[in-house]
């Protein structure tokens, strides 16, 4: 066992070490390439570190399409869905976890089929009822479809979280004279903390990223959100790198910042919502 | 229990009503396009053609390659996330100094979107200024430009390198969180028979996580398979259509051609197969209560 | 029905959102953010106070956040002069623009102005989702000033369908400091482009001849060729046919020009080639990869921001081996949407945006060539890379303007079914029977199906 143990550590360093160059490298690659001058982007031979550092491709995008307004609405509209995600999903998932009734098999295999659809047959459908809903070009739009899109997911995992935690906690609530509801929300959820943050975050990593319906549903410059701005970097005759390293940078930062924040919730939550779920 | 039912009513209904109006109606919509003759381009020409828009489908050789595409693409993207992801969470599941940092940065990938993931690696892959290239030059490895996305031998590989890099932190986070909750007794239980280190990984560790391995493989497959933005960022599609997968082709059938009646039947072509995969899926792992679906 | 729905949804929202103060009160959630995303949907002319305001609504298609500054700044100076008219102006992603636009036109969303492109003209048309401009243009005073070549892209069936904003030309740019090194001449012919391209190729120092263009937008340079080795049996009036009603891929020569287009990706292009699109063809040609481009005076811009004046320069279009070639005048430019509830402020609209100054002013800015004569005197368009323009225009006999084939609806799609089926052949799936054959039948059918 000792020398399994001995040959397992130079395995195990030189396997991570590795795999963090692997994972970390395309970072720094569009980290480096988005603080070289426009004319060093494409030169030969490849510099792997930047001589002349500039912001230039920052400033730009700044200048020329306003990144704090789209990076601003990205936020608005990931946290709020996000945040009405977990509250619908959190109720129909204690429902699903608490309660056993008619068509009980059948919601929870409609929300499972969901994941199956391939969203972009609904895109011209949704494009239309969106039109008659006078939803076109108002965030509202976006909110709302990816709260829809999220649900059946969320719902499946926060319900493994409640069957983890034992009935009787909100019956001795109740028996206090607690209504379900309160009792939910002041006894159950505090302990599904971790469970809720992570499907917060997974959430917000999936708003904060979709691109197809925001092109779609928003035609004001100021409405638009960060891929759709990103999406713009590609020209008819260019893509114009430097701006899309440093608007690939400026999009990370705030997912990184939520996963180092949450890395904690993140790991026990997912799974433990899986194992059953 | 009568009491019971207005809690209950008032607990699904948002979200069932939200589900059933804005992703089964449209759906539905959309779907009955695949029965249709409906180009966006000729909408004075919109009528039922019954199962014409299949038949062009298995008639198109672009539609058969997407078809094998998709097979190889769901496969090997899955084998390698998964096994790395595994091997990955083995190695991290004992605490080592800077645990918390590296976790950080070997899991961000998981929160980029596909889009851009596909642009990042685009670029690195060009063949004239790419960094890949001119690494496998500089280190000797190659003597003569690869062209990773112009080369069909080389641009499905290419695609799939990048959904690998992907996809490996979601299979790590998911797995590391289920090891960490494996009971230390029962490894001092199996110490005390003198299990090895393989023994212990066999009969313990791989028993007890089967089952989140299972749920994360389900489901990992069907979003492989219906997600197209990493090959849209990356190659569109080409060259000549031979890095298209069913997801992408179909994107790539209403953004460029607007025909929504082909699209829509690549679309159920596509909800069948994994319907199938699912049934298939599950009647070979029923050991184990998926959450009693 | 609608209505039903939308009162089933919204309380949802709110009742989410009443749900979501109750948490924050329990005190177990300290968030901060906005629960409520209250999108501020820019309806103008809902509650508009002074009276009679319009919004015109307007979308375009060849988008890049530089000419939308350019186009910004222009409508700026409109709503000065028309304090009645608002313009709100829709950027889509060039590349989901225009199937953007023709989402937003079949389900009748609000659109006053559209960017109409010479390729997607006939399918407009046939959807019925454009007016004709020939009733307005007859008021419009500079009109008369409009060349022949602008009118005759945006005519359809005797009507004329949008105001171009600028005309592009295809011309060969070629590096100048290559060259001298070399001591080469700009080709004058494919076949001299093939052997130039091959002395300038040089892998090991990772260089090439040729900027060649396998991926999107690869009939341009296909198209080019053939229609440059029929020469003068072309039907001009109809060019993708010859004079004989035949296509043109169905003659020998043809099949000379795309066996000679195989030996320039070959031997004078990189083999990454088969994939490029406009980008990547241009990109490589900034950059220092390839030593020859044919493109569109749109990349001008793109070419003096990343390239010193002494390393390009530009030349005419190479010709086929009668000493011919075909040239044709493309462009997009400001149509009025059927839908259009404001008709009369689009069109006003449409005529400041191509009045004689303002289009000039977007040719310079832009990089393309102005659709009016009186720009002809400028001395901007008579120097420098726009000179080999002009010079093309004053010897119609070796450069034969024919009009392309944008009556077809099929014209749209024609660039995807080119592609495929010339990188198949690119990557020898095919031969050069089987691609003629599959662009023969194409047009064939496209012949076929036009009443």
């Amino acid at each position: 066992m000792k020398t399994r143990l001995q040959f397992i550590g130079p395995f195990k360093v030189f396997f991570l070490a590795l795999h963090l160059v692997i994972m970390v490298f395309p970072l720094y690659w569009i980290l480096i390439t988005s603080l070289k001058p426009q004319n060093e982007i494409f030169t030969y031979p490849l510099k792997y570190w930047p001589t002349n550092i500039t912001f230039d491709n920052y400033i730009n995008i700044f200048k020329i399409s306003k990144f704090h307004v789209y990076i601003g609405n990205s936020l608005l509209v990931a946290i709020s869905s996000a945040l009405i995600v977990i509250v619908i999903s959190v109720l129909s998932a204690y429902v699903l976890a608490r309660f056993q009734f008619r068509g009980h098999r059948q919601i929870m295999l409609a929300f499972f089929a969901t994941q199956m659809l391939p969203g972009f047959i609904s895109l011209g459908p949704l494009y239309l009822m969106m039109t008659q809903l006078d939803l076109i070009n108002s965030r509202i739009a976006l909110v709302l479809m990816y709260t829809v899109g999220l649900i059946p997911f969320s719902t499946i995992i926060l319900r493994g979280f409640f069957q983890r935690i034992p009935a009787s906690l909100e019956e001795a609530a109740m028996i206090d004279g607690c209504s379900r509801l309160v009792a939910l929300i002041r006894i159950i959820v505090p302990i599904m903390m971790p469970g809720i943050a992570s499907t917060f975050i997974f959430a917000f990593v999936q708003n904060w990223n979709e691109l197809f319906m925001a092109v779609m549903f928003i035609d004001h410059d100021l409405l638009k959100t960060m891929p759709v701005a990103l999406n713009s970097l590609i020209l008819k005759y260019d893509v114009d790198w430097g701006a899309m390293s440093a608007g690939t940078v400026l999009s990370v930062i705030p997912t990184v910042f939520l996963f180092a924040f949450a890395q904690r919730f993140i790991v026990e939550g997912l799974t433990q919502g899986a194992v059953k779920g | 229990m009568k009491s019971r039912q207005p809690f209950i009513l008032f607990g699904l209904l948002p979200a069932l009503l939200l589900v059933l109006i804005f992703t089964y109606y449209p759906f539905l919509k959309g779907g009955i396009m695949a029965f249709q003759e409906y180009k966006l381009f000729d909408l004075r020409n919109v009528h039922f053609v019954g199962l014409q828009n299949f038949r062009d489908a298995f008639k198109d050789p672009k539609f058969l390659t997407a078809l094998q595409n998709s097979a190889y693409w769901v496969f090997f993207s899955l084998v390698f996330q998964f096994l790395i992801g595994l091997t990955l969470a083995l190695l991290m599941n004992k605490k080592f100094r800077g645990r918390g940092i590296y976790q950080g940065l070997v899991f961000y990938s998981w929160a980029l979107s596909g889009f851009l993931i596909g642009m990042i690696w685009k670029w690195m892959f060009n063949s004239q200024i790419g960094v890949i290239n001119d690494l496998l030059l500089k280190t000797g490895i190659i003597e003569t430009r690869i062209g990773f996305l112009s080369d069909p031998k080389w641009a499905m590989i290419s695609v799939i390198i990048a959904n690998v890099w992907y996809g490996i932190a979601f299979f790590a986070i998911m797995l590391l969180a289920a090891l960490q909750s494996v009971p230390s007794e029962l490894y001092e239980a199996a110490e005390m028979d003198g299990a090895s280190e393989a023994r212990k990984l066999i009969s313990v560790t791989l028993p007890y996580i089967l089952p989140t391995i299972i749920t994360t493989t389900l489901l990992r497959v069907i979003w492989i398979f219906n997600d197209p933005t990493i090959i849209y960022g990356m190659t569109n599609g080409g060259p000549a259509g031979s890095t298209h997968i069913l997801s992408s082709l179909m994107l790539d059938k209403i953004i460029y051609a607007g025909d929504y009646g082909a699209a829509s039947a690549i679309g159920v072509v596509m909800i069948v197969l994994l319907l199938l995969y699912t049934l298939f899926y599950l009647s070979v792992t029923k050991s184990e209560k998926m959450g009693d679906f | 029905m609608w209505e039903k729905k939308k009162r089933k949804v919204w309380p949802t929202v709110v009742a989410s959102t009443m749900l979501m103060g109750l948490l924050a009160a329990c005190g177990s959630n300290t968030d901060t953010a906005k629960s409520d995303a209250k999108g501020n949907s820019d309806q103008a002319g809902a509650g508009a106070s002074s009276g009679k305001v319009v919004t015109v609504h307007m979308i375009e298609s060849l988008t890049s956040p530089k000419r939308t500054d350019i186009l910004k700044a222009m409508i700026s100076q409109f709503e000065k002069e028309n304090p009645n008219i608002k313009v709100d102006l829709i950027s889509p992603p060039f590349d989901q623009a225009d199937n953007k636009i023709r989402t937003m036109l079949a389900a009748k969303q609000e659109l006053d102005v559209l960017e109409v492109r010479d390729l997607n003209i006939a399918e407009y048309v046939n959807n019925g989702y454009i007016d004709p401009l020939d009733t307005y243009t007859g008021t419009w005073k500079d009109f008369s000033t409009v060349t022949a070549v602008a009118k005759s892209i945006a005519t359809n069936n005797n009507k004329l369908y949008f105001i171009p904003n600028g005309l592009y030309q295809r011309q060969l740019f070629y590096r100048k400091d290559w060259f001298e090194e070399k001591g080469l001449k700009p080709p004058v012919s494919y076949q001299e482009l093939y052997e130039t391209g091959k002395k300038l190729t040089d892998s090991a120092k990772n260089r090439y001849g040729f900027s060649f263009r396998g991926g999107m937008g690869s009939a341009g340079i296909t198209d080019q060729m053939v229609l440059a080795y029929n020469g003068d049996q072309v039907n001009l009036e109809d060019a993708q046919f010859l004079k004989s009603g035949n296509t043109i891929y169905s003659s020998p020569e043809a099949k000379e020009a795309i066996e000679l287009y195989m030996k320039i990706y070959k031997e004078a292009s990189p083999s990454d080639a088969v994939n490029w699109g406009f980008q990547e063809q241009v990109q490589a040609f900034t950059s220092g990869v390839t030593g020859m481009l044919l493109q569109d005076p749109d990349v001008i811009q793109t070419i003096q921001e990343k390239m010193k004046p002494e390393q390009w320069a530009t030349a005419p279009m190479p010709t086929g081996p009668n000493g011919k070639a075909l040239i044709q005048a493309g462009g997009a430019g400001w149509g009025i949407a059927s839908q259009s509830k404001n008709k009369e402020a689009a069109f006003k609209l449409i005529a400041f945006l191509s009045n004689p100054e303002q289009n000039t002013e977007f040719g310079k800015k832009y990089g393309l060539v102005p659709i009016h004569t009186t720009a002809a005197n400028d001395e901007y368009f008579k120097t420098g890379p726009y000179k080999t323009l002009l010079d093309m225009s004053n010897k119609p006999d070796v450069f034969m303007n024919y009009k392309p084939p944008f009556q077809y609806p099929g014209t749209g799609q024609w660039n995807q079914a080119s592609m495929e089926s010339g990188q198949a052949y690119l990557l020898g799936k095919f031969t050069v029977v089987d691609v003629l054959k599959k662009w023969d039948a194409y047009w064939m059918d496209q012949k076929s199906k036009k009443k």
